[in-house]
């Protein structure tokens, strides 16, 4: 009687322990499931990066020999801008100390090279800072860069909208005297895209990090006034 | 004094799996959405992390094209309640990551966006930026991660159907 009361016993003790065991068993498998799953996600994100990217660009012609800005004059300072065509600090500064910008380089007293980086496409429905950028290396092209810059700023879209379409593109360059056929072609093409591309992510590298940012020699200046740029530019030209 | 402590625990075993599917779901909406936001603009949350400079910028790319997609994962994981309990841990893992890196941030004197849930990056000038909300609502969801390492059965789980057995049982898993 009592014997096999603890054999039912023991019994029940050994089930217990092979549900146990399974129990661990499959909270082992899930998890290491769930890691597999965790890992594939993270290289699925990395190829896709990667395939987003391009191997190979084409600078347009007036850029810097890194390929990574378009150069304005030729002064012996070197004034850095890196502007996206949708940022409203950048429109503003372009208004207010542009004409400064200009004035020193027809001056020959400095030389700018500017990087158009399409930092804010998500502030657009239609990667507008891209398609401004690369429309840009097609002014370039046509020799029409400044001119061009100037406009887009003039005519800069709020963030949050579709930014100019294409054909509005075209017909800016059009309006500043690019050929309609060449200069549209090249923006249909987005001849220019990769070589957005890289303008972006050289400037990541180089620590650019916001728009508008103004190098003067390399230094990051901080007075972005007419006032503070001349300063700067008059101080490294010493 | 004893029967209202044992009618409290009573009313808690009662609530307490119902609570922890709102704690699930809770946290898998934080990180569908986090990782919704990013996902779209890969090079963006790359430079959102660059921004933080605490890696070299490559690195960084790498990381902010990976990251939306494991949010997105993990949040999957906890939407289905698979694997609950590693996913807490991953959860919690990622944002005593995050929390550093925007305290970090802070006690560097960045002015940046923590870029948690999209934008990022460098904040236009005159912008102040926003840490002590930032670190306050991660650590809100710390919380989350923590309670469902604790208690990782809840009902509608996949895990909870895997093991055959009704939603409200003990801690073993």
């Amino acid at each position: 009687m009592s014997s096999r009361k603890g054999q039912k016993s023991a019994n029940r003790v050994v089930r217990e322990q092979i549900a146990r065991e399974k129990r661990r068993k499959r909270a082992l498998w899930t998890s290491v499931a769930a890691v597999v799953v965790l890992v594939i996600a993270g290289l699925i994100g990395w190829s896709v990066f990667r395939s987003q990217r391009s191997d190979t660009f084409t600078a347009p012609p007036g850029a810097n020999d890194a390929g990574n800005g378009i150069v304005l004059g030729t002064g012996k300072v070197t004034i850095d801008l890196y502007e996206d065509y949708l940022c409203p600090a950048c429109r503003q500064f372009q208004q207010t100390s542009g004409p400064t910008v200009d004035q020193l380089v027809n001056e020959g007293k400095a030389k700018v090279i500017f990087h158009p980086v399409a930092f804010l496409n998500r502030f657009s429905t239609t990667e507008y800072s891209t398609r401004a950028s690369a429309a840009a290396g097609c002014a370039a092209k046509g020799g029409k860069f400044k001119e061009f810059t100037d406009q887009l700023f003039a005519r800069q879209p709020a963030e949050g909208s579709a930014g100019l379409s294409d054909d509005e593109l075209i017909d800016i360059g059009a309006g500043v005297g690019l050929n309609r056929d060449d200069f549209g072609a090249c923006v249909r093409d987005g001849t220019y895209k990769p070589w957005t591309e890289r303008v972006t992510d050289d400037a990541g590298r180089a620590g650019v990090t916001s728009t508008p940012t103004i190098l003067v020699d390399g230094k990051p200046v901080q007075d972005r006034s007419p006032d503070g740029i001349r300063a700067a530019v008059e101080a490294a030209g010493k | 004094m004893t029967v209202t402590t044992e009618r409290r625990r009573a009313r808690w075993a009662a609530a307490r799996p119902w609570f922890g599917i709102a704690v699930r779901l809770g946290l898998a909406a934080v990180w569908l959405i986090a990782g919704g936001a990013k996902v779209d603009d890969l090079a963006a949350s790359g430079r959102a992390v660059n921004a933080y400079q605490v890696m070299p910028y490559d690195l960084a790319m790498v990381i902010g094209a990976a990251l939306p997609f494991v949010e997105l994962a993990l949040g999957l994981l906890l939407l289905l309640g698979l694997a609950t309990r590693l996913a807490a841990a991953v959860s919690a893992a990622l944002l005593v990551v995050f929390v550093a890196g925007i305290a970090s941030a802070w006690a560097r004197g960045l002015a940046i966006d923590c870029g948690c849930f999209g934008s990022g990056g460098q904040l236009a000038a005159g912008q102040a930026p926003s840490y002590l909300p930032e670190i306050l609502r991660d650590l809100g969801f710390l919380v989350l991660a923590g309670y469902l390492l604790r208690w990782p059965r809840t009902p509608f789980s996949v895990d909870g159907w895997l093991a055959g057995e009704p939603a409200v049982e003990d801690d073993d898993e």
